[in-house]
């Protein structure tokens, strides 16, 4: 390696970012070159000397919070990419359902939020934290069904998707969108999914999905009912459970 | 908020203050929010480095229209046969007697394509290929940057310690 060269490459040598054969053309330079050697100590010092000495600004404390602030309100709802999301479906709930959720997936477009996706997202929050999930806490269907018929005008289907990765942790009343409503309650590894039910006279409709403050909400409308389903699962995992959902309800 | 202080001090060394940094962190985090989905890397903190890099361009704009703040033409094509010939032995010795304001401040006035691959590369530890996707030039670009930026200190380095000593002499 001529003198040049090894002058171009002491910097990257220095910084560790050269491959192992000019490293070693280097280093074999170097060895008989004290010109090379001096640079290369004068580098190593520069650089210990910026890394030792140089102030480094740490954020201050309230500029988390500001950003904080700022986010939701600023970010508009991420328009989800339907694009990515059957393949991951093969994952969630098995391939037999692949060809459905495709199906559904075509016609899944981004839907604007509004005060409704608003009111479930908040009805989903209050649920977790206000220790008040459930009223009626099992994974049995065959008592969450006749225990949310008893005490509403329809009669939702509550199934457990165990089988799936989706298993039915209970039921309780809730209030949305001016109606009593079902939530029944329902679980994917550590996260709570919320399914609202309730009756409408509005024609069928296949689900929308939407984004909100970390939320995923999909919606849809089928034989005389309304169907809102809330999670922070992705979104790939929450539309897995949908298609279950409209499944289980035929 | 993930690796927030390593974005504020890029932001503060790139504008030269901490309010106009926390403007320019704010903004890259709310970018980096919004376009979270593209993001496709394994290296999350390269990705908001660049972001806060972009955030910091954009402020520039809106806030000193027409000044010329990444002069690449005058950085990157000279060659490094240009370079004083370094004296060999001492310089090193008198590298590692720099405090730590006087550094600051030479840093401080060392042009921006230069702060900039100087934190990357000594501060957050980037490899020559992180920094060039951060400062979106060719990774060799990264290399004679990085070299010339080093080559700027030292030389400021040298004439700051010089007048010291023609300084000292006179009041002695």
């Amino acid at each position: 390696m001529n003198h040049k060269t090894a002058m171009t490459l002491l910097p990257a040598g220095a910084d560790g970012q050269l491959g192992p054969f000019r490293r070693f053309l280097l280093d074999r330079h170097i060895a008989r070159c004290t010109s090379c050697r001096a640079e290369q100590e004068a580098l190593h010092a520069l650089s210990t000397v910026v890394r030792t000495s140089l102030p480094v600004h740490r954020a201050p404390p309230s500029l988390a919070a500001r950003i904080g602030a700022a986010l939701p309100r600023e970010a508009p709802p991420e328009p989800v990419r339907t694009r990515l999301l059957w393949p991951q479906l093969g994952f969630g709930v098995g391939g037999a359902l692949a060809g459905a959720a495709l199906t559904l997936a075509l016609m899944w477009t981004p839907a604007a939020p509004d005060r409704l996706a608003t009111e479930a997202v908040a009805n989903h929050v209050r649920s977790m934290l206000a220790d008040h999930l459930t009223d009626v806490t099992t994974s049995d269907q065959h008592t969450v069904k006749p225990w949310l018929s008893a005490r509403l005008d329809f009669s939702p289907v509550a199934k457990d998707f165990t089988a799936s990765g989706y298993p039915l942790v209970g039921g309780r009343l809730d209030y949305i969108d001016g109606h009593q409503a079902a939530a029944i309650v329902y679980r994917r590894d550590r996260h709570i999914i919320n399914l609202f039910v309730y009756p409408s006279n509005e024609a069928d409709a296949l689900p929308r999905m939407e984004q909100r403050d970390g939320f995923h909400i999909v919606r849809w409308r089928s034989g005389g009912l309304k169907y809102i389903a809330v999670s922070d699962v992705e979104a790939a995992q929450l539309q897995g459970f949908v298609t279950l959902v409209r499944q289980a309800a035929g | 908020m993930p690796h927030l202080d390593a974005a504020f001090n890029l932001a503060r060394w790139l504008t030269g203050n901490a309010t106009d940094a926390e403007d320019v962190v704010q903004d890259a985090y709310l970018r980096a929010f919004r376009y979270f989905d593209a993001f496709r890397g394994d290296n999350f903190r390269v990705w908001l480095l660049t972001i806060v890099r972009n955030s910091f361009l954009t402020w520039v704009q809106d806030n000193r229209s027409g000044r010329l703040v990444f002069d690449s033409a005058v950085t990157d094509f000279a060659g490094a046969d240009t370079w004083p010939d370094p004296s060999p032995g001492p310089e090193a010795m008198l590298l590692e007697q720099v405090d730590r304001d006087t550094l600051a401040t030479l840093v401080a006035h060392l042009p921006a394509e230069y702060r900039e691959v100087l934190i990357l590369r000594e501060i957050e530890d980037l490899s020559y290929k992180e920094i060039a996707q951060v400062a979106g030039v060719p990774a060799g670009t990264v290399m004679s940057r990085l070299a010339r930026a080093r080559q700027a200190l030292r030389t400021a380095w040298m004439q700051q310690s010089g007048e010291g000593k023609v300084r000292g002499g006179r009041k002695s």
